[in-house]
């Protein structure tokens, strides 16, 4: 067993999360008067941040708490890589439980309380990033990025909030939830959405293998490559990854499609 | 992660005090238990696949000496066994084909012989899905993935005579670490955990 210990050392450590640097870090909240929430927020800045003279694209991105240091981190090292500006990185975090927040309808799953999200995104938190955060106000600047319910949320944003985001990252979505509510409101949306440039990457776990997963998600794929002339879009499944397991790898691979692309 | 890590830790804690309990008297054993050569063991039982799945398997260990022992493990799991329709998704088929090979420590007491071992292979896992909404047009898709399965296994066999009871336990170490240090992978290992009983046969 004493054999043992360096090599559980060395697991425990490797498996531990690296932090974005606290100096690039600024935290505050948001009480929001649209739903009662209290959202903490965290923003990564870019190296040579200077608000004073130039706007930058922002990503925001759900469960933010769990996500915001690795992608903080990816999108520092993959801009390099391409030569290209890194961008505010805007992690959300939770006001409610997520199966209420993500969530676009009430089901047995989760309380619906998405439209509000939403709204609580496109009135109070952009506001606040494009005024004091020098964000850029275009929609094609900026990014949503979620996983499982959090791709739920990126699918809807994508379907009834079409005109806030023009980019969006959308890992192991949920699109199964309440009978495949996201095909009817994409199909609903469709006429209107169809007029914008978009970027979009689907990413899942090959073996995601639920009876749940893969079907919906290829269903969404196909309907956003085949109706939206303005839409560039990539799809990636993680060889020998699960539900959890491949979001790392597919946050690497959505955000490299993204600043290869933008 | 934290109730991961600590599961971790527990198993390695869990498989200290099992090889720390037994005691080994070679003499003795000589007199009242035979140290079978060659045994050959079918399994039935559950693995942890997204929302349980059905195993069968066949082990057959070869005994070189009293503690170094050669396995072949053979299985085939019946993946997602009891939700095969689920908002109008359905199931087509879902499983998985193992072969494993390997090398184990056995310990002995009276009538009882506790294996452990590490188990290196293949694994095939093949699923097809139909979105079948009649809300919405119909959707198929099939994945087949071909990847290594390295793991632990522990196994229990009970009696003396030409057949006895077994039971297995085994913990995948794919995709975490081999593959990968992302602790989140975690979720494909137990999606393979694994938990069987079943009767064996001394062949040798």
């Amino acid at each position: 067993m004493k054999n043992l210990m360096p090599f559980l050392l060395l697991l425990v450590f490797a498996s531990c999360k690296k932090e974005y640097d606290l100096k690039l870090t600024k935290e505050f909240s948001i009480l929001s008067s649209i739903n009662g929430g209290n959202y903490n927020i965290k923003v990564g800045l870019p190296d040579n941040y200077d608000p004073a003279t130039k706007n930058y694209a922002a990503i925001y991105i759900l469960d933010g708490e769990e996500n915001f240091d690795y992608v903080a981190e990816k999108c520092k090292s993959i801009s390099n890589d391409y030569g290209t500006p890194n961008v505010l990185v805007v992690s959300i975090g939770y006001g409610f439980d997520r199966a209420f927040d993500y969530t676009p309808t009430k089901a047995s799953e989760g309380g619906g309380g998405a439209e509000k999200f939403m709204e609580f995104i496109k009135t109070e938190l952009i506001p606040k990033m494009e005024q004091e955060f020098a964000a850029d106000t275009s929609r094609n600047s900026r990014i949503i990025l979620g996983h499982s319910f959090g791709g739920l949320l990126t699918a809807y944003a994508f379907t009834n909030y079409n005109n806030v985001f023009g980019n969006y990252i959308m890992l192991s979505p949920s699109i199964w939830y309440d009978n495949e509510i996201l095909l009817q409101f994409e199909q609903d949306n469709r006429s209107p959405n169809k007029q914008n440039q978009q970027l979009v990457f689907m990413g899942i776990g090959e073996l995601e293998s639920a009876g749940r997963m893969l079907a919906p998600f290829e269903a969404f794929y196909q309907r956003l490559k085949n109706n939206y002339p303005g839409i560039k879009i990539s799809k990636h499944l993680e060889p020998h990854l699960n539900h959890v397991g491949s979001k790392n790898p597919n946050i690497i691979e959505g955000l490299n499609f993204y600043f290869k692309n933008r | 992660m934290k109730t991961i890590k600590i599961l971790i830790v527990s198993i390695f804690i869990l498989t200290y005090s099992f090889t720390s309990g037994q005691s080994d008297s070679s003499q003795i054993f000589k007199k009242q238990f035979l140290i079978p050569k060659l045994t050959t063991e079918l399994g039935l039982g559950i693995n942890a696949s997204q929302i349980t799945g059905v195993v069968i398997s066949d082990l057959v260990q070869w005994n070189l000496k009293k503690r170094l022992s050669i396995i072949s493990y053979t299985s085939y799991a019946y993946n997602n066994a009891f939700l095969r329709t689920f908002n109008y998704i359905e199931t087509n088929y879902n499983y998985t084909l193992s072969q494993k090979f390997g090398i184990g420590t056995s310990f002995y007491s009276k009538k009882s012989t506790y294996t452990f071992s590490f188990l290196a292979g293949v694994k095939y896992e093949s699923f097809k899905e139909t979105l079948n909404n009649p809300k919405f047009e119909k959707v198929t898709v099939s994945v087949s993935s071909l990847s290594p399965d390295f793991g632990l296994m522990y196994n229990f066999k009970r009696g003396q005579k030409k057949y006895f009871f077994n039971y297995k336990i085994y913990l995948p170490l794919y995709p975490y670490p081999f593959k990968t240090f992302d602790i989140n992978a975690v979720d494909g290992n137990m999606a393979n955990f694994s938990l069987e009983f079943g009767i064996g046969m001394r062949l040798k």
